[in-house]
């Protein structure tokens, strides 16, 4: 256990990138939750996917193009740093999350426990 | 002293100020941005021409339309929702001038995407004055 504080542990890196949180949807099916998170302009080396203690967080940093020879002038897209973090419940297996990373969406699969499955038993006729 | 002078000569100023300061646009289109309708752009213009960059997170490039009509730009596409809704979203730019309609050029990668709006050379030409 440490005492120091969590914000001196990691000073904070630049902080010229503002921080949101991404636009996030969660689905629930009888096997597993999807996440599907929306990070437009972000290439897959930037996303960062840490699980710790049960709690899944998202770190991606966009790349924002610039074209010689051009001036910007309409500015809408700014560089900015997506952040989220899930509570993960207890029933979910974390070592089978999957993730993919397609059309700027990364989608993650968190499937569910064998055993919290709904599953049917027979009855044994007596 | 002056202000409340102003004040006096207009006692509406100060509401029609607030109301003129008050960000409709700014709130409008952040909200229609985050319902999907309204998709961000940055622009970056040049001798050369325009290059418009658009955000489109999860949208399948298949579903991308992007048409120029006369000098109207303009970026269309269906976004597939992952409960399979279907939300449109559009938005349209004047151009500020002439292009070169053959050499527009579009990609997409990572969920943005970039068209690139060749400027059309036009030639000046000096019109002679007839003196009658």
């Amino acid at each position: 256990m440490s005492l120091i504080k969590k914000t001196e542990q990691n000073p904070q890196k630049e902080i010229s990138r503002l921080e949101v949180t991404p636009v996030t949807r969660v689905e629930e099916n009888k096997d597993a939750f999807t996440l599907t998170v929306e990070l437009p302009g972000v290439s897959e080396k930037d996303i960062e996917l840490t699980l710790e203690n049960r709690t899944l967080s998202i770190t991606a940093e966009n790349t924002v193009q610039s074209f010689e020879g051009y001036t910007q002038v309409l500015t809408e897209i700014p560089e900015v740093r997506y952040r989220a973090a899930f509570d993960l419940p207890e029933h979910v297996d974390t070592a089978a999350i999957k993730a993919a990373n397609k059309n700027g969406l990364l989608i993650l699969t968190l499937p569910k426990r064998e055993e919290v499955k709904p599953h049917r038993i027979a009855i044994a006729a007596g | 002293m002056r202000a409340y002078l102003n004040t006096i000569g207009n006692p509406w100023r100060v509401f029609d100020e607030l109301i003129g300061e008050f960000p409709y646009d700014l709130l409008n289109n952040a909200w229609r941005a985050r319902t999907g309708q309204y998709p961000h752009v940055n622009v970056w213009e040049s001798e050369q021409g325009l290059v418009v960059e658009a955000e489109a997170a999860g949208v399948d490039p298949d579903k991308l339309d992007v048409t120029v009509d006369a000098n109207v730009l303009t970026i269309r596409g269906e976004k597939e929702q992952p409960d399979g809704t279907k939300n449109e979203f559009q938005r349209s730019f004047n151009l500020p001038f002439e292009l070169e309609r053959e050499r527009i050029k579009a990609s997409v990668k990572n969920g943005l995407l970039t068209v690139s709006i060749p400027r059309l050379a036009t030639e000046k030409r000096t019109i002679a004055i007839e003196k009658l």
